[in-house]
């Protein structure tokens, strides 16, 4: 578990050419975190890296990924070109008075893929809501970066969950004539209403349609599922819903579907475009159903237009809503009979779909997946390491010390993962149980055979 | 509401035949005759001495011949097979009598003979003929079956039922006579097949309102008999009578026409019912407008009743010419007979009424276009007008995208329930009839996945909302739980993909919406260089179609040796050649620079021979020698 306060030692933002004179210093600096930390200390840390980076440059075309020393892990990320960000965490370590005593911090250490993915979805985040750094002079930088950088980092809550290593989309498994209601219904919205583009649709946390290309929609659908949709349903469970439910739907963004300045501005990519494009974001939401849609900037949004659209959407999207949710019932009916006692994670390079076994882990949290597994499946996914190298076609099966049986899949750009918990198993039975397991669950799916 | 106007469509939907058959007019001198049975027009002239003209439809049926003047005609009817002309005449001192002249090639013979029928005292209100050779009196003492002997000039009772009639309705298509007794409160229908008169179930109605003669039709609609009765508001007791109605009455019929039918035409005055292709039309003649009523349409019944209104607003018949000039349209010497003729007896005009599909659909409320859609698929022709409008929205499906997925659902609905019918003669086997005649049958419009890409998809390759109709023609399907043939599956992928909806596309194939073929397959791989993902979906739809020979291709050229090793072993391909992997893993080793997958398929077909012929060398005929030295070279110690 990340906690942002314990773990994270600092994060920043720095770019060399905004300082480039000695006493300039500050200046490269665009953000740094936590902000109390004194300038002389951000200077030394910032000019570590800055040194750092230049060295390795010598080396390598490739930019420098990480440094480690031995309390603290440096992760670099660079965006776009000069602009670099870091994030430094503390790392377990022992020092030989401590592990005189017995004490080791050993146990609780944060995987670096996950360091490195929260830079960059925060960085993608960041071009969403604010567009490129290089968009911003000098002046705004600063200030545009402290806005949205601190409760962004003061909001992010990395739990130990696989869904933290391999981050993809959940897409809500559906029946053709459902999923049919859903795909004419956003035809029938993107017609009636040609203002208004890029339109997605999620059940409760589950995505079912979008119009956005598959990197921006991770990001889109990271920030709905992870930080606009919790405080939401939050608001919901506190009577809000009732309200809600009376008029069909409501809008989340813009709030009440009336107040044009709070209007919230994107920057997002469509399936069909090769450039981003700034727009406004609407997210209207009924029962469980979010509909999220994007107009672009140059359009002024009236409030009757608003009103309109919630008298075109509130209706159908309720009645979609409650279809949707009997086949959700009908669906988890179904998946109980397939329930595995195995965890498994799979994952598609291509669409970005994720699933896992049925989360178990609420009822049963001793199967919560320990860390050093949960290691093992980001190096492998990561493929950062030779001998755990998959490519696009390959299995491996790794035991850990404590009994864990991990299995990794790759093939035709999918991942499966198997964890398995036998103490006294061997290869030949883990190997045909993984097996097992892929032709029930990932059935019509077809993974190379070995 | 906003209206739907076909374009290249007339206002008129139901109009008169164009060449009208001409006959002498009615005139002190001569008398018109109608038989409705053979659509025959007898045109008699000072008692046939000077002639009579039988004018038919067709030529076939179309005669002129002479015969004596024996008292003025009531009725005159050709037998079906128009060998025997009878003439029922005004006699008064005479009985009951209709008389007979046998004909030969539409001439007539010299042989004459008469019957009388079997009541004395009766009264003959008219005969029909519902067989060749047999012919029916209906008088006002009962009815009687005889058949007609022509050769001995006689005639020979068959069966014989005695009922008080006052008049009573034939209806020629079903062979059912409608009688009417206690002044019009009791309707009593028989069934003339089948050389013998069967009794049906009568139909009573109200004693305070009696029908008279030319309130009452026996029509023949959608496989069943009715029995049509205007019922007029009763002005008499109501200040402002109400409009007029017409009750559709069951007779005999397939199961399912059990309700009574109530047409609603908002009109007073004088009306006249014709049924054409299953539609009933009610002209009226103050308003000079034809209404057409669907009684299949869907609606509930209330009270055993079905309520209809008109299928679009009333407009009158296509204006008819004659000669140069314009025909009056619903004048008062027109005579409507059924199922659809019309005739001027002054004018001496024959005309048949037909339909004209597409007027239909002129001028149709938005949201009624799927109804009407509907109305033509039950008709015989409706087939072009339906691909007129369905090409019309698709065409401007940016305004009718709801409208045009409504009207594939009707069309689905008429497949789909056709196919399921086929099916359950299918599985029913071969010793089941094919019982057409129980509604069974195949529908009036029965459009195909096929036809409609053909005659209306192909069509709209430029359209603007191509995705959106193709995703609503598609999800209609689904809806219907029709398969996707091959012909819409492949126009689906086709507009999808040249249209930037490949997202779309993946979407529907992982719902299943689009079911795994193999002409998919590869049309979906042959997109896999722009569309990686359009490739991953196609394997898996190869994989689940057993389609392994393919999938071992396809790795192959994937550069995936050994991934098309493993896919050929669990096949069981056992009979894959060799050289092909051999070949395969060669080049991926020498482009990768890593001879192990190389060495891993020697390594398997070494064993693979080993298994099945006992040794680990290749034959002579499967030219693997090349291979076997690369193998060496690779495995050489380094010197």
């Amino acid at each position: 578990m990340i906690d942002v306060k314990a773990k994270i030692s600092s994060f920043f933002i720095f770019n060399s050419s905004f300082g480039p004179r000695e006493g300039e210093e500050l200046q490269r600096i665009l953000y740094f975190y936590p902000s109390q930390t004194s300038a002389d200390s951000q200077k030394m840390q910032v000019g570590l890296c800055e040194a750092v980076i230049k060295f390795m440059s010598t080396f390598s075309q490739k930019p420098c990924e990480a440094l480690r020393t031995q309390t603290k892990k440096y992760i670099f990320y660079q965006p776009e070109k000069g602009y670099w960000m870091v994030l430094v965490v503390r790392i377990p370590y022992t020092t030989k008075a401590m592990s005189a005593i017995g004490e080791s911090k050993g146990t609780d250490f944060v995987i670096p893929s996950v360091m490195f993915d929260l830079l960059k979805s925060s960085y993608k985040m960041f071009r969403m809501f604010r567009g490129l750094f290089k968009n911003f002079s000098i002046e705004e930088i600063y200030s545009v970066c402290d806005q949205f950088f601190t409760p962004y980092i003061l909001s992010r809550n990395i739990s130990n969950d696989v869904a933290d290593v391999i981050q993809g989309i959940n897409y809500l498994p559906l029946d053709k004539n459902s999923f049919f209601k859903v795909l004419c219904f956003i035809d029938l919205l993107e017609l009636n209403y040609p203002q208004f583009k890029c339109i997605s649709f999620i059940y409760n946390e589950q995505l079912i349609w979008n119009g956005l290309d598959t990197d921006d929609m991770l990001t889109l659908y990271q920030y709905l599922v992870q930080s606009l949709l919790p405080k939401e349903v939050e608001k919901e469970i506190h009577g809000g819903a009732v309200a809600a439910a009376q008029r069909h739907g409501r809008f989340i963004y813009p709030p009440e579907g009336n107040q044009e300045e709070k209007l919230m501005k994107v920057y997002l990519k469509r399936e069909e475009d090769s450039e981003a494009k700034q727009y406004y974001l609407v997210v209207y939401r009924t029962m469980s159903a979010t509909i999220c849609l994007t107009v672009d900037v140059n359009v002024e949004v009236q409030p009757e237009m608003l009103r309109s659209l919630d008298a075109f959407i509130g209706p159908q999207l309720s009645t979609i809503a409650s279809t949707i949710g009997e086949q959700c019932t009908i669906h988890a009916l179904q998946t109980a009979q397939l329930l595995s006692e195995h965890k498994f994670v799979y994952f598609n390079r291509l669409n970005l779909a994720f699933k896992t076994s049925p989360s178990v882990t609420k009822l049963h949290p001793s199967t919560a997946v320990k860390p050093e597994v949960l290691s093992i499946i980001a190096d492998i996914h990561t493929d950062k390491k030779r001998y755990v190298h998959l490519g696009n076609y390959g299995e491996i099966i790794i035991k850990t010390p404590d009994e864990y049986w991990i299995t990794g899949k790759s093939s035709n750009d999918r991942e499966f993962y198997v964890i398995i918990q036998e103490k006294n198993a061997n290869l030949k039975e883990i190997a045909d149980e993984v097996r097992r397991i892929c032709e029930t669950q990932m059935k019509g799916i077809f993974f190379y055979p070995m | 509401m906003a209206r739907f106007r076909l374009k290249d469509s007339d206002e008129y939907y139901l109009a008169l035949s164009e060449q009208p058959k001409r006959f002498d007019a009615d005139s002190p001198v001569t008398n018109v005759f109608f038989d409705d049975s053979n659509g025959q027009v007898f045109t008699v002239r000072s008692g046939g001495v000077t002639g009579v003209t039988v004018t038919g439809m067709d030529k076939s049926k179309s005669t002129s011949f002479r015969m004596e003047d024996r008292g003025p005609i009531i009725s005159i009817k050709f037998s079906p097979d128009l060998k025997i002309l009878a003439i029922q005449r005004n006699q008064d001192n005479q009985n009951a009598t209709v008389e007979f002249v046998n004909f030969k090639d539409l001439a007539p013979t010299n042989v004459e003979y008469s019957h009388t029928c079997k009541w004395k005292n009766a009264k003959i209100l008219g005969f029909v003929w519902p067989k060749v050779n047999e012919i029916t009196f209906i008088t006002d003492h009962g009815i009687e079956l005889l058949q007609v002997i022509p050769d001995k000039k006689q005639l020979k009772s068959l069966k014989n039922t005695s009922f008080s009639c006052a008049w009573f309705s034939w209806c020629s298509q079903s062979n059912i006579v409608l009688l009417a007794g206690n002044n019009g409160v009791l309707l009593q229908p028989f069934s003339l097949n089948n050389s013998t008169i069967t009794k049906l179930q009568k139909l009573e109605l109200e004693a305070t309102r009696p029908v008279v003669e030319r309130d009452v039709f026996t029509l023949r609609l959608c496989d069943a008999t009715w029995c049509a009765i205007f019922r007029h508001a009763q002005s008499a007791t109501v200040a402002a009578p109400g409009p007029t109605e017409v009750w559709l009455m069951p007779i005999t019929g397939p199961s399912g026409f059990h309700y009574t039918h109530v047409l609603k035409t908002g009109l007073v005055g004088r009306f006249a019912v014709n049924v054409v292709d299953d539609l009933v039309v009610v002209h009226h003649q103050a308003s000079q407008t034809s209404q057409v009523f669907d009684i299949m349409e869907q609606s509930k019944p209330e009270n055993g009743c079905v309520i209809h209104i008109p299928v679009v607003g009333g407009v009158s018949l296509q204006p008819a010419a004659l000669g140069d000039g314009p025909c009056a349209m619903y004048s008062d010497t027109w005579v409507v007979f059924q199922p659809h003729y019309i005739i001027d007896a002054r004018l001496g005009c024959l005309w048949r009424v037909h339909l004209i599909p597409a007027g239909l659909a002129h001028s149709v409320p938005k949201d009624e276009i799927s109804k009407i859609v509907a109305v033509l698929l039950r008709r015989t022709d409706g087939k072009d007008a339906i691909y007129r409008v369905l090409n019309q929205l698709v065409a401007e499906a940016g305004t009718y995208l709801v409208q045009l997925s409504d009207v594939f659902d009707e069309i689905h609905t008429v497949y789909r329930k056709w196919a399921d019918l086929e099916m359950a003669r299918n599985t029913a086997g071969q010793g089941a009839p094919a019982d057409s005649s129980r509604g069974g049958g195949r529908p009036r419009v029965l459009i195909s996945q096929a036809e409609l890409c053909a005659h209306v998809l192909q069509q709209h390759s430029e359209a603007v909302h191509l995705v959106q109709v193709v995703t609503a023609y598609v999800a209609s399907l689904a809806r219907a739980g029709l398969v996707v043939q091959q012909a819409a599956a492949e126009l689906a992928v086709r507009a999808l993909v040249t249209r930037g909806a490949a997202a779309r596309l993946r979407a529907m194939l992982r719902r299943a919406a689009l079911q795994d073929a193999r002409p998919l397959a590869c049309a979906l791989l042959s997109l896999g260089h722009l569309d990686p993902a359009a490739a991953q979906l196609a394997l898996d739809m190869l994989y689940r179609l057993k389609g392994y020979e393919e999938v071992v291709e396809v790795l192959l050229s994937w550069d995936e040796p050994v991934a098309a090793l493993g896919a050929a072993r669990q096949a069981g391909l056992g009979t894959l050649p060799p050289r092909k992997l051999l070949q395969a893993a060669r080049a991926h080793a020498q482009a990768h620079g890593r001879p192990t997958a190389f060495t891993a398929i020697y390594h398997a077909l070494q064993a693979r021979n080993e298994r099945t012929r006992g040794s680990p060398h290749f034959l002579k005929g499967e030219q693997c020698d090349s291979y076997v030295e690369y193998y060496k070279q690779i495995t050489a110690e380094p010197q």
